[in-house]
């Protein structure tokens, strides 16, 4: 059992990391806490499922449209709304969420709730490993997980786009000096963070099905994991979704599955208590701030 | 305007609420001049550069670069006109290494535009502008991040990452503040090679003594005002200089 629980606790902090990546590129970059984050990621699958059963395009075709269109959404968000309320904190917070909201129940009110929405598996097999069967599923998750983020590091160390957007996350004035659009890169972080998202439903969804309430949940998830790990910091999310992720399953075998969400939650409150800025946050210490 | 004016600042005013940081400022460029720009504390030279950077807007008036009017214009766009500004208060960005700080303007549209396309190797073109500011390339001080530098190579830093951008016109925010004489004396060469390449320079300095040795000419502004322009040996001279520096009535 001990073996299985290291396992599934892999592949959970894995789908933590995948579910918060795109929140923490976009916050990193733009400062925009992006609130409609758990929808975006549920619009891809509403699209995907949407493209395979209404328009009958197989899946893998159906997954990258709907990648393209959730990554043109994020944008086209920046653009015609958080251009306009820039460097207002809550006012950016309070549009996103209310986006996320409309979208979320825009396909409650369609009625796309049930069992049936759901995305199949890439393959359909399973492996045993360390005493416990695991579907090719997960491992695709492990090493979709891997790849992303590797990607992500060659991106943002060995591009000209990704120089920019460490050079904007570390002084918009600087990079303005220096001839970098700051609006453009910020619609092209808020928007590559949603593609992001759209990628991790894609690889996640098929373990579960499709529906409004998972997209708050994917938003609760990724606020946690990006809270503990430091609003900002890839290390950050990394270590924060292997924290949270081990700990939610260890609690669930051995203590009771009820008691998950109480962890994410508990631990939240710990971090925020002891280092507000969160683990590698880059955030001043309640001690500078006075 | 003058047909061969690089810069032309006429009539600028910049409030900030009831503050008149700036008041119908105006002034000519040439190419290949260096002007710098004088004044006490608070008199409005960091906001001059704003205003002609972009980085903040003009209330009144109009400001031109190679004939083409640039009031308002967002600052990356400035940038990719040619001109180039160094701040005040350094702004490196501190998490990357001093040579990934110089990629960044080497891939910027500016760049780009010049070299058509063609950059060669950037590392190696950042190591060796960072050589002629006078980074000690065997010391390996390139390679350390921007955060453990000393503010003798942050200043440096700051002068490569405008020179970079290969820019018509560089806009140094006093670049010897916070420096050592000998510090000083050793950018100084780097400012008249850069007059002896033909580049067109505005210095704003408190160090008036190294200014006025490479300065063609002097604008000095009070209270936001233009209140004396030309040779530093006759600005110096002026009443209104001596009672805004010394506070003295001549």
């Amino acid at each position: 059992m001990f073996l299985g629980t290291i396992v599934y606790a892999l592949v959970n902090s894995v789908i933590l990391a995948l579910m918060a990546i795109g929140f923490n590129l976009t916050f990193g970059i733009s400062g925009v806490a992006n609130f409609a984050y758990g929808a975006l990621y549920i619009f891809s699958a509403y699209a995907s499922w949407m493209l395979m059963n209404l328009l009958h395009i197989p899946y893998l075709p159906a997954a990258v449209i709907s990648i393209l269109l959730t990554t043109l959404l994020g944008a086209l968000m920046y653009r015609f709304v958080l251009l306009r309320i820039r460097g207002q904190v809550l006012s950016e917070v309070i549009a996103t969420f209310g986006i996320g909201l409309a979208i979320l129940e825009l396909f409650r009110y369609l009625g796309f709730v049930g069992f049936e929405y759901t995305l199949p598996v890439f393959i359909d097999r399973s492996f045993f490993i360390a005493g416990t069967y695991v579907d090719m599923q997960r491992i695709i998750i492990v090493i979709a997980g891997v790849l992303i983020v590797v990607a992500l590091w060659i991106f943002t160390h060995h591009t000209a786009v990704g120089l920019a957007f460490r050079g904007i996350a570390q002084d918009e004035r600087t990079a303005l000096s220096l001839g970098i659009d700051s609006d453009w890169i910020a619609t092209l972080s808020v928007s590559f963070g949603a593609g992001l998202a759209a990628l991790a439903a894609t690889i996640i969804i098929p373990l579960g099905s499709i529906s409004p309430g998972e997209g708050y949940d994917v938003l609760i998830k990724a606020l946690a994991v990006c809270i503990i790990g430091g609003l900002g910091s890839t290390g950050g999310v990394i270590v924060a979704s292997f924290i949270i992720g081990f700990a939610e399953r260890f609690t669930d075998s051995y203590i009771g599955s009820h008691w998950t969400m109480i962890v994410s939650l508990a631990a939240i409150l710990i971090v925020l208590i002891v280092k507000p800025s969160g683990l590698f946050g880059k955030q001043k210490e309640l001690e500078e701030r006075i | 305007m003058a047909p061969s004016a690089l810069l032309q600042v006429t009539g600028v005013y910049k409030n900030f609420g009831g503050v008149q940081a700036v008041s119908d400022l105006s002034f000519e460029l040439s190419p290949g001049e260096l002007l710098g720009l004088i004044g006490p504390n608070g008199c409005g030279k960091t906001t001059t550069v704003n205003l002609i950077t972009g980085f903040v807007k003009p209330s009144q008036g109009k400001i031109f670069f190679q004939g083409r009017n640039i009031t308002g214009m967002a600052p990356h766009k400035i940038v990719r006109l040619g001109i180039a500004r160094t701040f005040q208060m350094v702004k490196p960005f501190y998490q990357l290494p001093a040579y990934k700080n110089m990629i960044i303007p080497l891939y910027s549209p500016r760049v780009k535009q010049l070299a058509g396309g063609k950059y060669g190797d950037r590392d190696a073109v950042a190591l060796d502008l960072l050589e002629e500011v006078g980074f000690e390339r065997d010391a390996y001080v390139a390679y350390k991040n921007a955060s453990v530098l000393p503010q003798g190579y942050l200043k440096r830093l700051e002068l490569a990452k405008a020179i970079a951008l290969q820019p018509d016109l560089m806009i140094l925010d006093e670049l010897f503040s916070g420096l050592s004489l000998a510090e000083v004396a050793s950018i100084l060469p780097i400012i008249e090679k850069l007059r002896q390449e033909g580049k067109t320079i505005i210095m704003i300095e408190h160090r008036l003594k190294e200014l006025f040795r490479i300065a063609d000419r002097v604008v000095v502004l009070n209270f936001g005002e233009k209140i004396a322009e030309g040779p530093s040996n006759v600005v110096m001279e002026s009443d209104a200089v001596k009672k805004a520096y010394l506070g003295v009535e001549a």
